[in-house]
């Protein structure tokens, strides 16, 4: 080879470094600035939209493996869509923060009623449980064994209720009224299984 | 839950009977509980409205514990 070729080479190839070295830090400067917003939104993401921030930590392991290998190019080639995944996962999570907080500011105005109401049913309830199991008869309608799903049924409510009051204690007003239902179907049934529901 | 004296007074879900002409604290109580003895248990739960547990009325309406 010539030696005005072994020149043109050599110049080429420190062209190419420099070129390579004038990307890494804005590879570098990028993907941190990536995984920086992502840290930011992890907790709240893993919460609301764990497989899309599944997906999203994919691409920044894919961009990250780039990087480590030096292919500068290929991450500020990737770094767009990575963004443009981080910025829809934060306006899910966002998204989904608000409808669950919306759902539980509805729950908690119908658990104020709820929590006054479902006490008197259950204590309704006891009051006739306890009044029957002093009867020599029963009334027409109701057996021994419908007393006795009655009195256990009282039970399970109550520790129902305990249940749902701390949901509610904790401010989870929509677990607190899902359970207060549940408890006050069961008491709509157990005091029509006692005949107290006509007069 | 309730604790107060008298909780079936201002409980909704307390069961009520309207008064029928013929009608007996008795018979009221063999009809809901199955056991007349039991009418003490509605003549408590209706002392607002009851002082004499042999003297009811037509029309009056009674908390069925």
């Amino acid at each position: 080879m010539k030696k005005s070729s072994l020149w043109v080479l050599a110049a080429l190839a420190a062209v190419l470094v420099a070129g390579c070295q004038n990307q890494r830090a804005p590879a570098e400067q990028a993907v941190a600035s990536a995984e920086s917003t992502l840290t930011g939104i992890r907790d709240a993401a893993m919460h609301y939209a764990p497989e899309q921030l599944q997906a999203v930590d994919a691409q920044l392991s894919g961009v990250k493996d780039s990087l480590s290998k030096g292919d500068y190019k290929a991450v500020l080639a990737a770094m767009p869509a990575l963004n443009t995944a981080i910025n829809n996962l934060r306006d899910t999570t966002t998204a989904k923060q608000q409808e669950v907080s919306a759902a539980n500011d509805k729950a908690k105005d119908a658990w104020g009623p709820m929590s006054a109401d479902v006490p008197k049913m259950v204590d309704a309830i006891q009051s006739r449980v306890d009044i029957l199991s002093k009867s020599h008869h029963l009334p027409k309608g109701v057996t021994k064994d419908t007393l006795a799903a009655a009195k256990s049924g009282v039970d399970s409510m109550k520790t129902a209720w305990g249940a749902a009051s701390k949901a509610a204690t904790a401010g989870d007003y929509s677990t607190a009224v899902s359970q207060g239902q549940a408890i006050r179907d069961q008491a709509s049934q157990v005091m029509q299984s006692l005949g107290m529901t006509s007069s | 839950m309730a604790d107060e004296k008298n909780p079936a007074a201002d409980n909704p879900y307390t069961q009520t009977h309207l008064v029928q002409s013929g009608d007996t604290l008795s018979k009221i109580a063999e009809k809901y509980y199955g056991d007349a003895s039991l009418y003490t248990k509605i003549f408590q739960a209706t002392r607002d409205v009851l002082s004499d547990p042999n003297k009811i009325r037509p029309g009056q309406k009674l908390r069925i514990p």
